[in-house]
């Protein structure tokens, strides 16, 4: 559904995104784990259309990504939620929604706003979002402002703004990031019943637990590149992964940086492979 | 944390159409405006006049500021360009003598063309670099039509401008221009509130809020831009068609940024995003200097103080943006919008 096809990304010198090439296939979960600055976001961003490509392709079945203004993307059936919480905080809970089902064409805009038609259409949309908030459990929050709402409420609006438009592919960028561990529970259980046959999702997270315990396959980054990718017993057992982090002294030092930035410890034990787990 | 049970049995969108009491409160004020005006003396139904004129202009600038989040310090110009419009075409300056209702749609038509000529250029700014450019803008319609002599008049304006016809309804009194701009504030109130209640109004709201997330959200920002600057100027235009036909003289002195500034004011004053901010706005900053002529030098002194006491103990404006029309009609039952 969603293919990186010798996808490389350039900040300057520095190739953020190495030749990379991988397909995320609908009805699974697809994690993407690897150490800060592995890369992870910045494939997002350019899926998303927030960064250019330098080079390679980026395919949403036969639409090339890469070539769309930002917009279209959306249009394309690619929808994103943010590392930080970007919500319309002055309009209601509803509206947010309303935003990703807006009709692309302006001249129906228009048209809608002199009462000349799309009525019903606007109706139609209306019920939409409700529905999707009934289905998060936002509903009675519904005509609130989502920037009074409290953290663990926003991200849960985002992730409603991002399935409302029913979209092929979504891109979850550490949704479970500041959420307490209840929170964390309950969207393991919203992300798990989302999962459908013609939707391809990708999660980006530094909780392993919720990682370990909800992806169907794992692709793990280094250093701009596709390191391994498998289920998540393969990757706990990879020879290659722990070559990769074990082998390496400096790859050591990027995995501990990272530990250290975040609430996950990374431990490390011979033989035992890579492990992360909650304090 | 509230029972999520409690409020979710109540439907989404409320059924009831009985009463419209929030239409008829709404209502109540311009037909109010038209028992009542007609008696006024000459002097205060001229300000009245002026309010009127200012809270359409207030609503007009609004879509751009208030709904799409950018601050357009020049909007003056289009106000501009409506006048100078009905000051051309019905004059003796060409000997061009066209109708009022196809001026009026000319002026506001070109007003809303030059705001999308203005538009394509400050797509890619926000904040204080598109503020000064919109000023800019402003200034340089102003200063053309100061030394286009040939064409406007240069410093001495257009003055035996024509006498307005309607539909065989001729416009020269304060009461006959009362009467007509009670019926623009309708009509503009309405599509304003329209735009808010609409896809479009969401869309703008989205872009105010944030332009890249709006983006991420299959929002196609430019266009949507270049609509809202479209509809703010044409409602400026058409503004000022109705001010050159009512002062029957022109000239680039009433154009300069102390107007734009003026109705910039009435928004942020009055409410951004509100439609009845404009409305108090403009009430307000009109009539506060008329109510201040006694202290003759030391009226700027007052009125700026009074200004910046209601921003200080009113940061959004007088009547917040979401106690607007939409909101009115919600707690009086006026059914669905």
């Amino acid at each position: 559904m969603l293919k990186f096809d010798h996808v490389t990304k350039q900040f300057g010198e520095l190739a953020a995104i190495d030749d990379v090439t991988f397909e995320v296939k609908p009805g699974i979960i697809t994690a993407v784990i690897g150490p800060n600055g592995a890369g992870k976001s910045t494939l997002v961003n350019m899926a998303a259309g927030s960064y250019g490509v330098t080079s390679g392709r980026i395919l949403v079945g036969d639409t090339e990504l890469q070539k769309l203004p930002k917009y279209r993307i959306a249009h394309a059936g690619l929808s994103r939620t943010y590392q930080n919480i970007r919500l319309f905080d002055g309009m209601s809970v509803v509206k947010n929604l309303e935003v990703a089902l807006v009709p692309p064409r302006v001249g129906s805009l228009i048209a809608n706003t002199f009462g000349l038609s799309g009525r019903a259409a606007a109706e139609e949309r209306r019920a939409r979002c409700h529905a999707v908030l009934e289905r998060l459990g936002l509903a009675a929050y519904a005509e609130r402002q989502a920037g009074s709402l409290a953290y663990g409420q926003q991200k849960l609006v985002e992730l409603a703004r991002a399935i409302v438009a029913e979209p092929r592919v979504l891109l979850l960028d550490e949704p479970a990031a500041g959420l307490n561990h209840g929170e964390t529970e309950q969207l393991k259980q919203h992300i798990l019943a989302l999962r459908a046959p013609d939707l391809a999702m990708v999660l980006i997270e530094h909780d392993m637990k919720l990682i370990m315990s909800i992806s169907d396959t794992i692709v793990v980054m280094n250093r701009g590149r596709v390191l391994a990718q498998g289920t998540a017993s393969e990757i706990r057992t990879n020879t290659e992964v722990q070559e990769a982090y074990l082998g390496q002294p400096g790859a050591i030092k990027d995995i501990e940086a990272a530990a250290r930035g975040r609430r996950n410890r990374v431990r490390i034990r011979e033989g035992e492979g890579l492990t992360w787990h909650q304090p | 944390m509230e029972n999520p049970a409690r409020r979710a049995s109540t439907p989404p969108v409320a059924a009831t159409r009985k009463l419209w009491p929030g239409a008829l409160a709404m209502l109540a004020v311009p037909v109010l405006l038209l028992i009542v005006g007609p008696h006024l003396p000459a002097y205060p139904l001229r300000i009245l006049d002026m309010i009127l004129l200012y809270a359409i202009l207030g609503l007009g600038l609004n879509i751009i500021v208030g709904y799409a989040g950018l601050l357009d310090l020049g909007y003056v110009a289009f106000y501009a360009i409506g006048a100078y419009s009905w000051a051309l075409l019905a004059s003796g300056q060409f000997d061009i003598h066209l109708p009022f209702a196809l001026v009026l749609l000319t002026g506001a038509s070109l007003a809303g063309f030059a705001g999308i000529l203005l538009g394509i250029p400050v797509l890619r700014l926000r904040g204080d670099y598109l503020a000064i450019v919109t000023l800019g803008f402003g200034e340089i319609i102003r200063v053309l039509m100061n030394n286009l002599d040939g064409v406007t008049n240069g410093p001495q304006g257009i003055a035996r401008i024509d006498e307005a016809h309607l539909f065989g309804w001729t416009l020269s009194t304060p009461d006959d221009f009362l009467y007509l701009l009670v019926g623009m504030l309708v009509v503009v109130f309405l599509f304003v509130w329209r735009i808010q209640a609409s896809a479009l109004g969401t869309a703008l709201s989205a872009v105010r809020e944030d332009q890249d997330a709006a983006r991420g959200c299959g929002i196609n920002t430019t266009r949507v831009k270049l609509v809202a600057f479209a509809f703010s100027a044409f409602i400026g235009g058409a503004c000022g068609v109705v001010f050159a036909a009512m002062q029957r003289f022109v000239s680039p002195e009433s154009f300069t940024f102390w107007e734009s500034l003026v109705i910039v004011l009435v928004i942020v004053v009055g409410g951004l995003g509100n439609p009845f901010g404009a409305l108090l706005g403009a009430t307000l900053l009109i009539l506060l200097p008329e109510l201040l002529r006694a202290y003759a030098d030391y009226r700027l002194l007052f009125y700026g103080m009074a200004l910046v006491i209601i921003i200080l103990a009113r940061p959004r404006g007088l009547i917040a943006r979401q106690f607007g029309p939409s909101w009115l009609m919600r707690r009086l039952g006026g059914g669905k919008c």
